[in-house]
């Protein structure tokens, strides 16, 4: 063959577009993340530090979802299992173990991965609507477990837990400084998406992608597709938990709350109105949603009927969601300036 | 080339010698690539597959002829682990591989296409055939940048072009013709880098001319691997195979060379009745 490697180098071509598009949507939101920093440090806030602390915490678990909804094709209605679980940990942790963020975050991860392998191995037999079903069922029986025991502090959840330092060697963030931890909070969550994004880039990743196209086929490609979305769904078990465990660090208590169906739910629309299969979009969109509540919920109590009407149109008339619409403009950019650098 | 002239490379019976001989005898002389014995199922009230049993041979192209309902593509999926037997037993290069599921069929090296295109069809071309590719890697590398999988990359490759799909390299599968899906559907069973490819009527609904390329196409591998097939088009299967089996009414009604099968009076009466007659 001539021209051995030119399809390779082509496709490679069509995939450095998607892909730095998407990088690109990530790096303008660190770069949003930073301004919104500076112009809040400088008006000396402490509110919008921790409400946005707070969209980039649910950030974090609306990108567990779009592990397995965008790639994976698997809808859970109960991701917000393993968000309360790894808040509760961490709670759990901080209160009356040792006040260590990096023992609360081994602790988180080291449960959230057992649970989220016990779940996985209950809820991935089934597909679609049972799955969907499944996952709700698991996170609803947790809940009321957690609501009915005392010694997690029942229906009033856990306070009083206390403010830490996280040690990052070079320096310290003390979480009660707001600047400080949202900063951090943005480093921690936006290390999740790079882990997610170079995941899904490499063929493991790829193998996510083939189980949500025609996962029957899969299998004559000798993949073992029952493992394969068991580690997928530990993977976002783990993102959603770890993000979770930020939670009472911000707040300084959690609640059953936590646990409930509305933040499972919420996290599904936030995928959906930042960019399904974008992995960025979330982040994208929990800003949005968590900036949507708070702004609309000062002057209203029924916010949720604002949310739900918001989300119907955004369904409707951006159904690749934020990202998902803008990305193909910038994709073609990037790929016109990619072929003008090389001519 | 017809059928009919010998294919001896690997000293395997030619096909004159086959024909001449029973279906036992023609693979005395090696444990075959694959055997069935007894092979059995039901589906309620309708035995599928009732009692089959034969062996291929290694390097051979062999195929599976038989009206509608014979119950082929169920001997398939039998075959291949897609649905487990009532009885009998599936042997592969001597081991017993009755049962087992399809990923571990083909770490044995076992592929398969289907009837239907069962492709990814969201997903481009090349990554279709790279997804196939990448078993012929280390598993760890499944961790690392898909560019670090290089075998794979270059595996796809030569089989984009040797299936005359490059062209359309970036483009998503489900946006090919029906002729060129079908192609895609034999190139990506044929990634795996299987010992035994079973192609489920890789012919299903193409044109004449994209008939006669697949068929060149089918021809030009059976030196590289064995080949078990479903065909309807029965000119073709008598150009293509050195070895026939005929199935009807879920049993076995005969095998053998391509020309002693079509000379045969129980498989003219149940299968080219008409044909024969015209």
């Amino acid at each position: 063959m001539a021209d051995a490697g030119a399809v390779i180098a082509a496709v490679r071509h069509s995939e450095h577009a998607r892909h730095h598009s998407l990088t690109g949507f990530a790096l303008a939101f660190i770069v949003l993340g930073l301004l919104f920093a500076a112009v809040a440090a400088w008006r000396g806030d402490v509110f919008f530090f921790r409400l946005a602390t707070e969209a980039l915490i649910f950030g974090g678990l609306a990108l567990s979802v779009d592990v397995l909804l965008g790639y994976t094709g698997m809808l859970s209605l109960g991701q917000a299992l393993f968000f309360g679980l790894g808040a509760y940990v961490s709670a759990l942790v901080l209160k009356n173990v040792l006040p260590s963020f990096w023992l609360a975050m081994a602790v988180t991860l080291a449960v959230a991965t057992l649970a989220g392998f016990v779940a996985a191995v209950i809820s991935t037999r089934a597909r679609g609507v049972y799955f969907a079903l499944i996952t709700f069922g698991l996170a609803q029986v947790v809940a009321k477990v957690v609501f009915n025991t005392p010694s997690l502090g029942a229906s009033d959840g856990i306070i009083g837990i206390p403010v830490i330092t996280i040690d990052l060697v070079a320096f310290d963030v003390d979480t009660a400084n707001a600047a400080a931890f949202f900063l951090f909070c943005l480093a921690f969550v936006m290390a999740l998406y790079f882990l997610c994004a170079y995941l899904a880039r490499t063929p493991a990743g790829r193998v996510l992608a083939a189980i949500r196209s025609n996962e029957d086929r899969v299998p004559f490609l000798g993949y073992p597709v029952g493992l394969v979305k068991v580690l997928a769904f530990v993977l976002a078990a783990d993102v959603a938990a770890l993000s979770g465990a930020l939670y009472p660090m911000l707040r300084g208590f959690v609640s059953p709350e936590l646990l409930y169906f509305e933040v499972s739910g919420n996290a599904v629309i936030t995928v959906i109105i930042g960019g399904m299969g974008t992995l960025i979009g979330p982040l994208y969109g929990s800003v949005l949603i968590v900036g949507l509540k708070s702004v609309i919920g000062s002057y209203t109590t029924h916010h949720l009927i604002v949310i739900g009407t918001l989300f119907v149109f955004a369904v409707i008339f951006f159904p690749q969601g934020l990202v998902g619409y803008f990305k193909p403009p910038l994709e073609r950019r990037l790929a016109a300036r990619r072929a003008a650098v090389r001519a | 080339m017809s059928a009919a002239q010998p294919r001896n490379a690997r000293g395997t019976p030619t096909a004159n010698e086959a024909a001449a001989t029973s279906a036992s005898a023609h693979l005395a002389s090696d444990v075959p690539l694959l055997a069935v014995g007894d092979l059995s199922v039901r589906f309620g009230a309708l035995q599928a597959v009732d009692r089959v049993s034969f062996a291929i041979a290694r390097g051979h192209i062999t195929s599976v002829i038989g009206p509608n309902g014979a119950g082929k593509s169920t001997l398939f999926n039998l075959i291949s682990g897609a649905i487990r037997p009532d009885r009998g037993r599936v042997l592969f290069r001597g081991v017993d591989v009755t049962g087992r599921s399809p990923n571990r069929l083909l770490d044995a090296g076992l592929a398969r296409s289907f009837q239907i295109t069962n492709l990814f069809f969201e997903l481009p071309v090349f990554e279709n055939l790279r997804l196939a590719a990448q078993r012929l890697e280390p598993a760890w590398r499944a961790l690392l940048p898909t560019q670090r999988s290089a075998h794979a990359l270059r595996r796809a490759e030569a089989l984009i072009a040797r299936f005359d799909l490059a062209h359309k390299a970036t483009d998503a599968a489900g946006s090919l013709s029906h002729g060129e899906q079908r192609r895609l559907e034999i190139a990506v069973a044929l990634a795996t880098q299987p010992g035994l490819l079973l192609l489920d009527e890789p012919t299903q609904g193409m044109s004449h001319g994209d008939t006669a390329q697949t068929a060149a196409l089918i021809k030009s591998l059976a030196g590289e691997l064995t080949i078990l097939l479903i065909e309807h088009d029965v000119d073709l299967v008598m150009d293509l195979s050195d070895h026939v089996i005929v199935m009807h009414q879920g049993t076995k009604l005969a095998e053998g060379h391509p020309a002693a099968v079509r000379a045969n009076p129980d498989v003219q009466a149940a299968y080219f009745g008409e044909a024969a007659v015209a």
